[in-house]
């Protein structure tokens, strides 16, 4: 199987790694399918692969006893298993699922791990990568402590829109009320309200961003900070 | 199981009702009032929204997969009346 280049990947920490450091784990990287619901992180066992998203979009979820809310979310700038194994750990205590279908490089945890070490570099970008973990999981308590449901659900289309390919979003309002720990009643509310505004149309399980400006407009500073400050840390911006 | 639709009514007229396009499955009329009941207590206790000033004056309107109203459940029900237990 031809290896992949560096000039044909989509995953922003891959395209931001030096060559060397691309060399280092270009022969580990295998194109894998990520179906939905595809489990990249299982809570509480040793994570066995590392995902580079390449296109698809990855939910962090906490399980408990109220049922399953979205910690935090990831598309193709994302590496999956970042967290606990560049910080020298093995596990987290929640899943990482795909909730938007697309496919990834892959690669074992010993090979990471093993490139890390040898290349500082590689292991600052990486774990630059993790604290845009850390700020936008502190975003999102920030923006859940604070905003109603309507903004809350016009940040979460905006990081949807980020990850994607063209205006369409393939969500469930149930899934949607999952994410955002909300009554899916409510959300079906909330998306009536962004839709009266123009922001967004709402088909049968799926929703299409139609003026992004506006939807930026009313999440205001709820979003871009996160989004700032990965574009600062990894790509130099 | 069958499927009920929890349509939101927020206000008075067709433009205060928000339709539920995916609805829920629940195996008959008492599960479905539970559920209204438990879905309007954590809206009450946990929603904030630009639409509804006031969750007390809203009310879920059920209906099944014919678009036959079967119930209509006031989230004031999630209250219970003085005097229900007789103690405070």
């Amino acid at each position: 199987m031809a290896r992949v280049q560096q000039s044909d990947v989509r995953n922003r920490l891959l395209k931001a790694m030096t060559s060397d450091d691309f060399a280092l784990v270009q022969p580990h990287l295998q194109l894998v399918d990520l179906p939905i619901k595809y489990a990249l992180i299982e809570p509480d066992i040793p994570v066995p692969h590392l995902y580079f998203l390449e296109s698809g979009i990855s939910s962090a979820t906490m399980k408990g006893a109220e049922g399953h809310v979205e910690v935090g979310l990831a598309g193709w700038e994302g590496l999956s298993g970042a967290v606990p194994v560049l910080l020298g750990n093995d596990r987290i205590p929640h899943d990482n699922f795909m909730q938007v279908a697309g496919h990834g490089l892959r690669i074992g945890t010993e090979a990471l791990c093993a490139a890390v070490e040898e290349s500082p570099s590689l292991r600052t970008l990486l774990l630059r990568y993790v604290q845009t973990e850390f700020v936008q999981a502190r975003q999102t308590a920030y923006v859940n402590a604070t905003y109603t449901t309507e903004l809350r659900l016009a940040r979460w289309l905006l990081m949807c829109h980020d990850r994607v390919d063209g205006d369409d979003l393939p969500v469930k309002h149930e899934f949607l009320a999952v994410m955002l720990g909300v009554q899916r009643t409510g959300v079906t509310l909330a998306l009536q309200v962004l839709e009266g505004a123009g922001r967004i149309r709402g088909r049968r399980g799926r929703i299409t961003v139609t003026n992004r400006e506006l939807l930026e407009q009313l999440a205001g500073d709820s979003y871009g900070a996160a989004e700032a400050e990965y574009a600062r840390l990894i790509e130099g911006a | 199981m069958p499927r009920y639709f929890f349509n939101l009514r927020y206000g008075h007229g067709p433009d205060k009702l928000s339709v539920d396009p995916e609805g829920d499955e629940l195996p008959d009329l008492n599960a479905v009032r539970m559920h209204a009941l438990h879905s309007a207590r954590d809206l009450i206790a946990r929603s904030r929204t630009d639409a509804v000033r006031d969750w007390f004056v809203c009310s879920y309107e059920i209906e099944d997969e014919d678009c036959r109203q079967l119930l209509t459940v006031p989230f004031t029900d999630t209250v219970p009346d003085d005097g229900d237990d007789g103690t405070f």
